[in-house]
């Protein structure tokens, strides 16, 4: 009996505690507590109870209607309290109290999506110096002495004495000047990711001075064409979606042989040919074929190992994605407020 | 480089049933970029992107080539039409008088003739095509040359030969400070080092491979003419042209390095053009003066290297058919092919086997190799917490979650915006504009220049992760990241920007971090065991700034976590009220108060009125409840102890 009637007061419990207004309450009492209530009933059996067993009962008993009887007083006076609470203030169509949220820059949102893209596939970043030697820069990535890129019209140079080796100090042109950074590391195979800031001699509404590039450098044994055209196919239907489809064509750089250019198809006709596109295509960046010359600067052994790169601009990736169509790319480092808080 | 061809002109030398729409979709994908085809008449043309290591593709010409080799990869059927360019064997007894001398460093080959002319208009197939080409139609005989340039792929060059009166041409490297009239009737100083033709006796005559000057020029009366092709050193041009702004097409064509045996085919082209079209008769000996003619090489390429390099399997015997349709000569030997390039082919970009394996690999179809992943990682372990990139994408992320909105600005910076004597800056040599020619060393100028564009707004919270650069020496400078803060709003107070700083530091798991008062009480000195984490700067009763050195955070940022057992017994709580004076620092206090007693688990400011302080003590102990007694005797030590070193009492 005694077991009957905590589970008696167990239910009761939790009966009132859900009630939403006086008149369940009402019910559950009546339930429990009124004249064929559960308790009330129970206590009418008290007196077939053995001579010992009764006042101990009897105790139990009263405590279970005090409990039930203090638990439906607290719950009316709650519900009380809670329909003023409703009835006088509650708007809920008031904006709610935010904590502080600021926004992280359109750039470095596109790195982490970059990065955490590659790393699926096994590359790790990496960061190298944005003011950099020559020599990385340029000589060890096969450009010949008199190569345009390092005119003074597309490059920008700092005003320090060159080094007899390295050569002048500049503002990296291009993330391939982590390449062989990377390769004399000297650790084998290699699946580097060199996001970075780098630098050319332009303003306009496609180019700023400074924009980012992020550049993926693979060496291993006999890696192929068909190991780079995976790779980049793997990333263009992560990053712009699966029903996107990229494709390389012939071009050329100096750091690669072969060299390609590679395109996407355009988001709006998804290759079909419309006003936006090229019939079709988009231009997305260079890759190749790691020159012989590179992985020779980078002390790699040629006849073990041969590998793949390429180097596209974080801030073009951001435009081609779809719902971002900004037609001045100087926006991007303008810092608008305005601007910069709707992303 | 782009150039445009018309469709009509390319099938003079490309037999085809393909249309331009088919010729344009192989081309890109396999050759060259042809980026548009337009309605040109009831004609087409091609605008077509060359990129500059095959300047033996930027004609005509070379295109058909091109086409006739790829297309029938396609099953397309296609076949080219090799020009037939023979030079007249014409021994004249008496030629008039020509001198010309040249430095070999500066000239590759010369081919030249002079011959007699009628000027007039030209044909208007040939009008149409340099029209379509973006070329403007002068007379028969400059257009005679601009077609030569198009369809053959060499510059070629025209004088008035009456109007070298010494009959010489000099060809040299400029000095600084001579000056020429171009054609175009403008008049230049040039810098030295430009290669120049003088007429024997100094006077300029031609800006060679570049423009012709106002001198030397035909005109509407001119009846001789010298038709004359220069094969240059191809890095005089661009230097010449870029400083001069001179872009013409035959400058931008030379200074790609266009071999030297097209100059001939050029010339002979031209001759036979100028006597169709101007009444031309060769009135002088054939002139080429070719010092130094290339020898053919050979490439040995193994069907291994190609298949490593591809990633498939290209039948040897298809290989040979892609070179020999391009103009190699190719002999197999057993896995192998011995590849003679062909003199008009040599360059730089035709040297070693991956240069051939190109050449197969693009004709063979890209679009063909399958796609594969190599499926090996990198070979470092990975561990979070050394992972720099791991940190910066925290810190950005609680900064963002604390209200600040990131900035990239540029780190070339003014001298107004530069911080400290410019002498000390690294410097950019050649700015874009005054506004960018210093490398910052520090964000915060950068930071308060935003927040001055940003004035509509009323608050302004902001940072950026970027590195700031210092001289080193003969080093590279060094480059130091900083993370940098600007809060800008009424009433904006030093506390709000330590309390960021704190609540980041706290993030990162850095403890017992310094922050000392600047001498001229405009903000604090951050350090972590006495090296220097940066500064809070207070500008004025609306902006707080903080810089903080990225590698010092680095340093100390840390994932290891300590585990202290929980109390069992409760914490006792108490305020007191201390009056010290207003030299006292808070600081000071608490650090003394927390001494007292291992006892006293936390000691924080509740409040701070006039004179007095509230702090909030918390005591507990791991062992057992704690007394009144036991605490009372522990704030007599703690009131002891802060009246004989600062002088303060419990405010009664």
């Amino acid at each position: 009996m005694e077991e009957k009637l905590l589970g008696i007061k167990n239910n009761a419990i939790s009966l009132i505690l859900e009630t939403k207004s006086p008149k369940e309450l009402e019910e559950i009492r009546i339930q429990f507590l009124g004249r064929n209530g559960e308790v009330t009933q129970l206590m009418k059996d008290l007196p077939k109870l053995s001579k010992e067993e009764r006042p101990k009962i009897g105790i139990v008993a009263n405590n279970v209607k005090d409990i039930i009887e203090e638990t439906i007083k607290t719950r009316e006076k709650s519900l009380k309290e809670t329909k003023s609470l409703h009835v006088s203030s509650l708007d809920v169509t008031e904006p709610g109290i935010k904590p502080p949220l600021g926004h992280l820059h359109l750039v470095t949102q596109a790195i982490r999506e970059i990065t955490t893209i590659f790393a699926q596939i096994g590359f790790t970043r990496v960061r190298y110096p944005e003011i950099e030697w020559d020599w990385y820069a340029f000589t060890s990535l096969n450009f010949p002495e008199n190569h345009p890129a390092r005119d003074d019209w597309e490059t920008f140079f700092i005003k320090q004495q060159s080094d007899q080796k390295k050569g002048t100090v500049l503002l990296t042109p291009h993330t391939s000047s982590g390449q062989v950074r990377e390769m004399e590391k000297g650790k084998f195979p290699i699946k580097m990711l060199n996001i970075a800031k780098t630098y050319r001699r332009q303003s306009d509404v496609s180019h700023t001075p400074m924009f980012h590039q992020f550049e993926g450098l693979v060496v291993g044994e006999n890696m192929a064409i068909s190991d780079l055209k995976g790779t980049l196919n793997y990333f263009v239907k992560s990053y712009f979606g699966e029903n996107r489809v990229s494709r390389i064509r012939p071009y050329h750089f100096q750091f690669t042989e072969p060299s390609f250019e590679v395109d996407i198809t355009c988001g709006v006709c998804l290759g079909k040919g419309c006003r936006l596109c090229k019939e079709g295509w988009l231009e997305l960046g260079g890759a190749g074929m790691v020159h012989p010359n590179v992985l020779k600067a980078g002390k790699v052994d040629t006849k073990k190992y041969t590998g793949f790169a390429f180097g596209w601009g974080v801030e073009r990736v951001l435009m081609m994605k779809e719902g971002i169509k900004i037609d001045d790319l100087r926006i991007l480092y303008g810092n608008d407020l305005d601007f910069l808080k709707q992303f | 480089m782009n150039i445009k061809i018309l469709d009509s002109w390319l099938r003079e030398y490309l037999k085809t049933s393909a249309t331009p729409k088919k010729i344009g979709v192989n081309l890109s994908l396999t050759s060259v970029s042809v980026e548009h085809i337009e309605k040109y008449k009831d004609d087409f043309v091609y605008d077509i992107e060359i990129t500059t290591n095959r300047p033996d593709l930027m004609s005509v010409v070379g295109i058909a080539q091109e086409a006739a080799t790829v297309l029938p990869q396609s099953g397309i059927d296609a076949t080219f039409i090799k020009p037939d360019l023979q030079l007249p064997d014409i021994h004249p007894l008496k030629s008039p008088e020509l001198h010309i001398t040249f430095d070999q460093k500066l000239i590759n080959r010369i081919c030249a003739v002079i011959m007699e002319v009628t000027i007039k208009q030209s044909p208007q197939y040939m009008k149409d095509r340099l029209d379509a080409s973006g070329i403007r139609s002068l007379n028969n005989v400059i257009d005679i040359t601009n077609y030569v340039m198009r369809e053959i792929g060499h510059p070629t060059h025209v004088f008035d030969y009456d109007r070298l009166l010494n009959h010489t041409l000099n060809i040299r490297e400029s000095k600084k400070g001579e000056k020429m009239r171009t054609l175009d009737g403008k008049e230049y100083a040039l810098s030295g080092g430009d290669i120049i033709a003088d007429d024997g006796k100094g006077e300029i005559i031609d800006l060679i491979s570049i423009m012709g000057t106002a001198n030397s020029v035909v005109t509407n009366s001119t009846k001789r003419i010298l038709f004359f092709i220069d094969n240059v050193d191809q890095h005089h041009i661009r230097k010449t042209s870029m400083e001069l702004g001179i872009r013409t097409e035959a400058a931008i064509l030379n200074e790609k390095g266009i071999n030297p045996e097209y100059a001939q085919d050029a010339l002979a082209r031209g001759i036979e053009l100028f006597e169709k079209f101007a009444d031309g008769k060769i009135i002088s000996g054939i002139i080429d003066l070719y010092p130094h003619p290339p020898k053919e090489t050979t490439i040995t390429l193994s069907e291994e290297k190609i298949n490593d390099v591809v990633g498939i399997t290209i039948p040897l015997s298809k290989s040979k058919q892609i070179l020999t349709s391009l103009g190699f000569t190719v002999e197999q030997q057993e896995d192998k092919l011995i590849v003679t390039v062909p003199k008009n082919k040599q360059g730089d970009d035709m040297q070693i086997p991956e240069d051939l394996i190109e050449e197969i690999a693009r004709v063979y179809g890209y679009i063909n190799i399958p796609d594969t992943l190599p499926t090996f990682s990198s070979q470092a372990y990975f561990h979070i917490e050394k992972n720099d990139f791991y940190w910066e994408d925290r810190v950005k992320d609680a900064l963002k979650y604390c209200g600040f909105t990131e900035v990239y600005t540029y780190p070339m910076v003014s001298e107004t915006l530069y911080e400290g004597p410019v002498e000390n800056a690294v410097t950019i040599q050649n700015p874009l504009s005054d506004d960018m020619v210093y490398m910052r060393s520090t964000l915060i100028p950068s930071l308060l220049k935003v927040v001055k564009e940003n004035q509509d707004h009323e608050i302004i919270q902001i940072f950026e992760l970027a590195n700031i650069y210092e001289k080193n020496g003969k080093d590279l400078p060094k480059q130091l990241l900083k993370l940098g803060g600007v809060i800008h709003k009424p009433h904006a107070s030093f506390l709000e920007a330590k309390g960021v700083i704190e609540r980041l530091l706290e993030d990162l798991e850095i403890k017992k971090v310094d922050f000392k008062q600047l001498t001229d009480r405009s903000g604090a000195l951050l350090s972590i065991d006495k090296e220097k984490l940066g500064t809070i700067e207070i500008l004025d009763g609306t902006t707080v700034t903080f810089e903080l050195d990225f590698g010092i955070l680095l340093k100390h940022a840390t994932l290891k976590k300590l585990y202290h057992p929980v109390s069992k017994y409760p914490p006792q709580v108490e305020d007191l009220a201390i009056i010290a004076s207003s030299s006292v620092q808070t600081g000071d206090l608490i650090e003394e108060i927390t001494k007292q007693s291992e006892l006293i688990r936390e000691v924080t400011l509740l409040d701070k009125y006039q004179e007095a302080r509230t702090f909030h003590i918390i005591y507990q102990s791991y062992d057992k409840n704690l007394t009144d007694k036991e605490i009372g005797e522990i704030r007599e030590k703690i009131l002891k102890v802060l009246k004989d070193k600062f002088g303060a009492r419990l405010k009664s």
